[in-house]
């Protein structure tokens, strides 16, 4: 047993050929999960039944399973149906990548809204009340009142749950896609060194949780800073 | 569902090593848990920048990484140990579960290892002084009193971390142990009808998912019960 300084050399060029894979894999389901969390968290705090039972169902069932077990169902499972790839959505769940997304973005929604219903109950309900009374629709509160503030309380999850989600791309190598996971993977198969390359795709992958946080952190310092006391 | 019926046996075997793999991997992250925690929690300098190090590493990076990087590092660690002793031995490799839960207890103990932390920090210094006040040595203080009152403080948080734990024995199907997603993948194999066995494998794991949630529902009423003053 050795480390090879000369493979760890080697493969990290190979590995970063697949980052920008890995940034598409998370910001595209960044973004379509957050949609689909507001989407699901008004319908949850709408206050019907027949609205908010169906997305109760949803974010139980996403939560509660495993995110590669629906990636395998979306990949392998739905193009086993006939009226799946007769749709226009085939095109789409044709791809490895596509399947991926969508998987990826089902999943984070469902954890994003419950976030995101964290923030909104988070906000005192004095204000909500207050806006009431100076006569401000309800919709104009949500907007102009709630939103703002349930933002800036749910900033810290977001951030955890982004990372979550940047984790959850390296699943993506399951399916055949070639982000940084799977081509480690591809490496280790050649050259039979599972430290020195995984240990090296680690490291890349720490430094990317560490981006998100810092990011967060300064936005998050951005947006409170009404609430830190003058010097 | 007719696909499915002449696998209902092989899927209840599967769910069984699933189950197997979270007890044992539980216990491993109660332990990894604690000692985290005390070794943050410790005024020894080395102790609390291991425990810092290891929780940035295993929260910063994809499970997928970390067990496949326990699998096959620890054949190759394991071969080289053993060609020391014998040079004839070919390969030595350490068995899907073990690696798995392993790998799964180091992930979800890094997690544990902050809620723990957070928990002994909430427990009521007054009790602890008391405790001591009354004669009562550091070790039972730690057992009769540290514990029963932390542990009421990390039982909410440490039921998410049960939930990602049982949801991330899936991932030990990628080496190869026969749990549930394995038998799926058999049975496919058989049978080519990917989406039901998936859907199996997922309506197993929302099981799964639905038992831990009630027990620590239940668990958190027990531990909260002298607070609970309609009795």
């Amino acid at each position: 047993m050795s480390f090879d300084i000369e493979i760890i050399l080697n493969s990290i060029p190979k590995i970063l050929m697949g980052i920008g894979l890995t940034f598409e894999l998370l910001f595209l389901s960044l973004v379509l999960g957050t949609v689909l969390g507001i989407f699901l968290l008004i319908l949850r705090i709408s206050g019907r039944w027949y609205l908010a039972w169906p997305t109760i169902v949803y974010i139980y069932i996403f939560r509660g399973t495993p995110i590669l077990v629906q990636i395998f169902i979306i990949y392998y499972g739905l193009p086993q149906l006939e009226f799946v790839r007769d749709s226009t959505v085939w095109p789409i769940l044709r791809e490895p990548f596509g399947c991926a997304i969508v998987a990826l973005s089902l999943n984070s929604g469902a954890y994003l809204s419950e976030i995101f219903r964290g923030g909104v109950l988070g906000v005192d309900r004095g204000l909500k009340e207050a806006a009431a009374a100076l006569g401000i629709s309800v919709r104009q509160r949500f907007i102009y009142i709630t939103s703002p503030i349930a933002i800036r309380l749910c900033l810290p999850a977001y951030s955890n749950d982004t990372v979550s989600l940047m984790k959850s791309t390296a699943l993506a190598s399951t399916i055949t896609l070639l982000d940084m996971m799977g081509i480690a993977r591809t490496i280790v198969a050649e050259t039979y060194a599972p430290y020195e390359v995984f240990i090296s795709l680690m490291v890349i992958y720490l430094i990317i949780t560490w981006v998100i946080q810092r990011t967060f952190t300064s936005i998050e310092k951005r947006m409170s800073r009404h609430l830190r006391r003058e010097a | 569902m007719s696909a499915v019926s002449g696998w209902w046996d092989d899927f209840f075997w599967g769910s069984l090593v699933v189950v197997e793999l979270f007890f044992v991997a539980l216990i491993m992250t109660i332990l990894f848990g604690l000692i985290g925690a005390g070794a943050k929690l410790s005024n020894n300098r080395v102790a609390k920048s291991i425990a810092s190090g290891y929780t940035v590493v295993f929260r910063g990076t994809p499970e997928i990484l970390v067990l496949l990087l326990f699998y096959f590092g620890s054949a190759i660690t394991l071969t080289a140990i053993a060609q020391i002793f014998d040079p004839e031995i070919q390969f030595v490799d350490i068995s899907p579960f073990w690696a798995g839960s392993f790998a799964i207890a180091l992930i979800i103990g890094s997690y544990a290892t902050e809620t723990f932390r957070g928990a002994f920090l909430g427990v009521d210094s007054g009790q602890i002084e008391a405790a001591r006040a009354l004669g009562i040595s550091s070790l039972k203080t730690f057992i009769y009193v540290r514990i029963p009152a932390m542990w009421r403080l990390a039982l909410p948080p440490f039921g998410n971390h049960m939930l990602s734990l049982v949801k991330d024995t899936a991932l030990v199907a990628i080496i190869g142990l026969e749990e549930t997603l394995f038998v799926a993948e058999q049975a496919i194999g058989y049978t080519g009808k990917p989406f039901i066995m998936y859907m199996v494998v997922g309506a197993i794991y929302l099981g799964f998912s639905t038992i831990i949630t009630i027990t620590v529902t239940g668990l958190e009423r027990y531990a909260n019960r002298h607070l609970d003053v309609t009795r």
